[in-house]
């Protein structure tokens, strides 16, 4: 400020025109006094106020940085918990899965048991009824084979004993007694 | 003792019995053939049988009826001997008594009994050429009774002590039942 007002001060000497530019300049005294006046503000400003100022300032700057970094830390802590909580909600997403599809395995399988079982019984069943059937059938057929057999048997005993006479009796007597004596 | 054995040793005795009085009687050599006969052809009818022993038939009216039967076919001893048997109430074992009295009446003599049954009377010659045949097959000599009987339809069956020679047309209708049956 000083500078500056030195070249003023050279142009209103210069001038020679005192009258106007005494008007706006002040006094001599006063300026001096003015500039001591504010060279000891300026020096109590520059010396206490600035520095308590930056001070203010930088204890503020301190505690907007220390809550930006908390912010930060904040964040990325909760940045870690989200993904903590998806990888665990995928976790518990590829656990359900899989036990759905163990569940589903497990009914598959005792269906196929099931139905295999009932399909063993059932053939069990149709065998068994099969088997009665044959036998049932066997002995059916043998019992009509016995009758038929005695029947027929029974007629042809009747008819050759009826159409046996004397002389044939005899020759079968004597047959008889021939295969005898051949015995020895 | 069982029942079939208790039957068997009656029939032994009865058996025996026959045997002392035929030789009592020194109708030995006559009586067994004569009770064989007449015991088989009793014993062909069932009818007759049930009659001669049914308790409720009075013994005089049994021995009624064995005398028109026999009477005049066989000599007093063998009426008697069926009478005596009738009268016991053993009519039902006529054939069995009749078979033993014979083995032990051949046996006395050193011989055996074959007891033949025949669809028809065989001829005296068949009699006589079948004894000699069984003869030489047992090495014994043979006493043959012949048995009518028309079930047998043709041929014969020999029964030689436990030995049975079947060469009947009943036994091969029989063997054709049993493949059959």
């Amino acid at each position: 400020m000083h500078i500056a007002y030195a070249p003023l001060i050279l142009a209103a000497e210069e001038s020679g025109d005192s009258g106007g530019l005494d008007l706006l300049l002040p006094a001599a005294e006063e300026l001096i006094a003015g500039i001591i006046a504010f060279s000891i503000v300026f020096f109590f400003v520059w010396k206490w106020a600035i520095p308590a100022f930056n001070a203010t300032l930088a204890a503020r700057q301190a505690e907007i940085d220390a809550e930006v970094e908390s912010a930060e830390k904040a964040k990325l802590e909760a940045e870690s918990l989200l993904s903590d909580y998806r990888e665990q909600l995928a976790g518990a997403r590829a656990e359900a899965d899989q036990i759905v599809a163990e569940a589903r395995d497990a009914g598959e399988a005792v269906k196929a048991d099931i139905v295999s079982r009932a399909q063993a019984e059932a053939d069990q069943i149709k065998a068994r009824a099969n088997d009665e059937i044959t036998a049932e059938r066997e002995r059916v057929s043998g019992d009509i084979r016995r009758q038929v057999a005695d029947l027929s048997i029974n007629v042809a005993e009747r008819v050759v004993g009826d159409s046996i006479d004397v002389e044939r009796q005899r020759q079968l007597v004597d047959r008889y007694i021939d295969d005898l004596g051949g015995v020895q | 003792m069982d029942h079939a054995t208790a039957e068997s040793s009656k029939i032994d005795g009865y058996a025996s019995a026959l045997v002392e009085i035929a030789r009592a009687e020194g109708a030995e050599s006559v009586v067994p053939d004569e009770f064989h006969t007449a015991a088989h052809s009793l014993a062909g009818n069932a009818e007759l049988i049930e009659t001669l022993r049914d308790p409720r038939v009075p013994t005089e009216r049994k021995q009624g009826i064995v005398d028109d039967l026999l009477g005049s076919r066989a000599s007093a001893v063998t009426v008697a001997a069926i009478n005596f048997v009738v009268a016991a109430g053993q009519a039902r074992h006529l054939a069995d008594i009749a078979k033993r009295f014979a083995d032990l009446s051949a046996e006395a003599e050193g011989e055996v009994v074959a007891e033949v049954r025949a669809p028809i009377p065989l001829a005296d010659d068949q009699v006589e050429r079948l004894r000699t045949a069984l003869a030489r097959v047992t090495n014994r000599r043979v006493q043959v009774k012949v048995v009518v009987d028309p079930t047998v339809v043709g041929g014969l069956v020999t029964k030689v002590g436990d030995t049975v020679l079947d060469g009947s047309l009943q036994g091969r209708f029989n063997e054709l039942r049993e493949q059959w049956g």
